[in-house]
């Protein structure tokens, strides 16, 4: 009798249990697919759901962490000044903060105070070294904005103009195809140059794709094209200035930088005009406007280690909605479609010594950091390193779900030019061009589940 | 025996009763007021703290301009003391709104328009110097560490709280009138995104999880809130006192010209504090919490009132404070930290665990 009711209990206990757990939440792999950033996972999807750093770091990295944390909003002014001295003399914005808005995105204007968009310019050609061939007086990257006692290096136009964009279905979507103009320089312009937009990525989530072996990235390359799918894949190589090497190029919007120091020393050096230990010399150096001040580097070091590990260790937004039917089927459409052939849900990362919360992780980055033709409606004829004047990195899609949130209005594509994901969809071309035909074949309920799916991203 | 037979039978028709519950949240045969509650508090955040305060903050900028207006048109000592005393009135309304630093404030940029620190001096010396115009649209398109609060505090206090009325120059009057003007424009237009529209802030706030395209959930809305407290209180614990008392750097607190920076930061954490109790007989956070949670109440409650009376031991301005009243700043510091800490490792749990729409 006992026996037969302690049974009873334990299949009753079993059966309460069971029914708690609702298996048919956790996928068959035995991995949350919340988890876009493994263990760098971080559950927020309000506006701060970029700002967050990785749980679980020893006290001693938090510290480090918040400490570029406050830096990464600091607004620099014109030198000499007792604090955030050395903005300028011509830069782009004020703060790290300004452009990458909520470490998101921010808005596709220049020139203004919470612009985030700034113009890449070089002469056709190549430098020594392989890379973009700086115009004299205005170096690789136009400057509009100035400190009092210089001028912009030129202004930036932007006008837009409609593109319509009809599905086989009959709906029809109107992008907006964006020009640049040059105006006002404090020079004369060469009479040709390339010009390339860029809009300030979002900065969270580096750390994982910095921790991805090389080996890995090299893997998902195809550069010709080999199995005959149409997508090629290509890695650029990119000169390092400091180490004088050419090493694989993961960031950047063209995979134009191999890895986060140098990205942040860019950004201070080129975008802020604040000179570093990683890239002493003012923009301007070789230039009419050379401040001429024996103030470099401007920053402290101890200030841009904490802003780099600031960047490394900031964790991913957990997913939403994972287990939602039309989610789950818009994913399986995503990669039947072919999308996921570059935008590669599931990567492994490598080790990394100082961080084991990057380290081995199954992360879901949606990009294989490979160069890709994107078509010449996307290209910007500008060269950089290897890529050529139509490919562009494949962007991570992490977290882009939440760009309405952490941007107010959320922007898409490398100059926002795209208002929503939909309009970035439409936008590829070349390799991309027969996954989007594709897209567009399907009916509009199979379309509005991949959008799903990439909202929960 | 047979009473202890049945007894055994008792007992276990018991134990698989509690099997079988054990899925249900016990509580939820009698009606649970907790969702009302989470509404009510959505409202009463807006309605009776983020907007009321809004509307302060539009007056009192209104204020600054009317005493500034007064001060250019008759430069006498006693205009430049009412244009300071009406400075340091707006700095209280703003640096309280501060304790919700999300929505529209944030998005439009609202918060560093008027608000960005340091000043960039040279530049402000060369624009003086200069015969630039100085309209409100010239001012509205500087940068903006040119812009809002500081500049104006080092026009009408100088360099040492001290300035008279016969120091100021025409160029410095013209622009401490245009950018007061601006500020004026910056919290009316603050105030307007809270209420006018078709969708106001408001309405997205109030209608969380219930077709408000900003928050799909109540549980993000909450969060935004909690967040913003979190958010305001590590800034002023870890960044604004922690920054000059571990450099022992006068040059770089927050309002150094008018000495206000402790009152800045007290008002900061007043400004948290009433986002969590709720203003003049409102619901706030902590009926939320209450009703879960009452031990993490009290200590929330009890945290911030330990933290604001804090700031009353530093008793000399802040740029002094952090050489010579290092123990109390210190303690400041530490009492920030432990609300801070509490906020995020229990209260942004709690809101996760509990606010389930």
């Amino acid at each position: 009798m006992k026996k037969v009711w302690i049974i009873f209990l334990i299949a009753g206990g079993i059966a309460t249990l069971t029914r708690c757990n609702k298996a048919d939440v956790f996928p068959d792999d035995g991995y949350d697919s919340r988890l876009s950033g493994g263990a760098a996972t971080v559950f927020d999807a309000t506006s701060k759901a970029f700002t967050h750093p990785i749980s679980g770091m020893s006290a001693r990295n938090l510290q480090f962490h918040e400490l570029g944390d406050a830096q990464f909003e600091q607004t620099f002014v014109s030198a000499p000044a007792p604090v955030n001295s050395g903005l300028g003399p011509v830069f782009n914005n004020v703060s790290c903060i300004s452009c990458h808005h909520n470490d998101g995105k921010g808005t596709p204007t220049a020139g203004f105070n919470n612009s985030s968009l700034l113009i890449r310019l070089s002469l056709p050609g190549k430098d020594a070294n392989n890379g973009p061939l700086p115009i004299p007086g205005f170096g690789s990257q136009l400057q509009d904005k100035s400190v009092f006692s210089s001028m912009p290096e030129a202004q930036v136009n932007i006008s837009y103009t409609d593109v319509p964009v009809t599905y086989p279905d009959g709906t029809v979507v109107t992008l907006r195809k964006p020009s640049y103009q040059l105006v006002n320089p404090y020079i004369p312009l060469p009479a040709t140059y390339e010009l390339s937009p860029r809009m300030a990525p979002p900065v969270f989530g580096v750390g994982l794709l910095q921790a991805i072996p090389e080996s890995t990235i090299l893997s998902f390359a195809d550069p010709d094209d080999l199995n005959g799918d149409g997508i090629s894949g290509r890695p650029n190589y990119v000169y390092n200035d400091v180490t004088k090497t050419t090493d694989l190029g993961r960031f950047g919007l063209k995979a134009n930088v191999d890895d986060l120091a140098h990205q942040v020393a860019f950004a201070f050096q080129q975008d802020m005009g604040v000179t570093n230990y990683i890239e002493p010399q003012e923009s301007t150096e070789g230039q009419l406007q050379y401040d001429k001040l024996s103030d470099d580097p401007e920053l402290p070091d101890s200030i841009i280690n904490s802003v780099i590990f600031y960047v490394k260790s900031l964790a991913v937004p957990a997913r939403r909605n994972v287990t939602d039917p039309d989610v789950k089927a818009g994913e399986q459409l995503f990669a039947q479609i072919s999308c996921a052939k570059c935008h590669i849900p599931t990567i492994q990362t490598g080790v990394d010594l100082s961080l084991p919360q990057i380290s081995n992780q199954r992360i879901h980055p949606y990009t294989d950091l490979l160069l890709h033709d994107m078509g010449e409606g996307l290209g910007d004829g500008r060269p950089d390193f290897l890529a050529t004047g139509t490919e562009w990195r494949t962007m991570p899609l992490w977290g882009i779900g939440l760009f309405p949130k952490t941007n107010g209005t959320p922007f898409y594509l490398h100059d926002g030019r795209a208002r929503t994901i939909e309009e970035a969809i439409l936008w590829h071309g070349g390799e991309a061009e027969n996954a989007k035909q594709q897209y567009m074949n399907l009916n509009k309920t199979d379309r509005d589940k991949i959008l799903k799916f990439l909202n929960s991203l | 025996m047979i009473q202890n037979q049945l007894k055994n039978r008792f007992a276990k028709i018991i134990i698989v009763a509690i099997l079988f519950a054990g899925c249900h949240k016990a509580d939820t045969s009698t009606p649970d007021t907790f969702p009302t509650t989470e509404q009510t508090v959505l409202n009463d955040f807006a309605d009776n703290i983020a907007v009321p305060q809004y509307a302060d903050l539009q007056a009192a900028a209104l204020d600054l301009n009317t005493k500034i207006t007064a001060l250019n048109t008759d430069a006498t000592d006693a205009n430049i003391e009412a244009a300071r005393t009406s400075w340091k009135s707006l700095r209280t309304v703003w640096e309280q709104c501060e304790g919700f630093l999300f929505g529209p404030v944030e998005d439009n940029e609202y918060d560093p328009q008027m608000d960005t620190w340091p000043t960039d001096a040279n530049q402000f010396d060369s624009l003086l110097n200069s015969s630039n115009a100085l309209e409100l649209s010239d001012i509205e398109n500087l940068p903006y560490s040119l812009r809002g609060f500081h500049p104006i505090e080092y026009l009408i206090f100088g360099e040492d709280a001290n300035k008279s009325a016969a120091e100021l120059t025409d160029r410095q009057k013209q622009y401490m009138m245009s950018a007061s003007a601006d500020v004026v424009n910056i919290c009316n237009s603050l105030y307007s995104s809270w209420t006018e529209g078709s969708t106001t802030f408001s309405q997205q706030l109030k209608t969380a999880g219930n077709g408000s395209t900003v928050y799909e959930t109540k549980q993000e809305a909450f969060n935004a809130i909690v967040g913003a407290m979190q958010g305001i209180c590590e800034e002023v614990g870890d960044g604004k006192m922690k920054e000059p008392y571990e450099a022992q750097n006068p040059n770089i607190v927050e309002s150094p010209y008018s000495n206000n920076s402790t009152t800045d930061f007290k008002n900061n954490i007043i400004g948290l504090q009433t986002v969590y109790l709720g203003k003049n007989g409102s619901t706030g956070i902590t009926n939320l919490v209450s009703e879960r949670n009452k031990s993490l109440d009290t200590k929330i409650r009890s945290q911030i009132a330990a933290a604001i009376s804090s700031f009353d031991n530093i008793t000399i301005p802040f740029e002094e404070a952090i050489i010579n009243q290092r123990t109390q700043v210190q303690q400041t510091m530490t009492a920030l930290n432990s609300l801070n800490e509490t906020i995020e490792e229990e209260l942004m749990p709690f809101i996760i665990q509990y606010v389930q729409d």
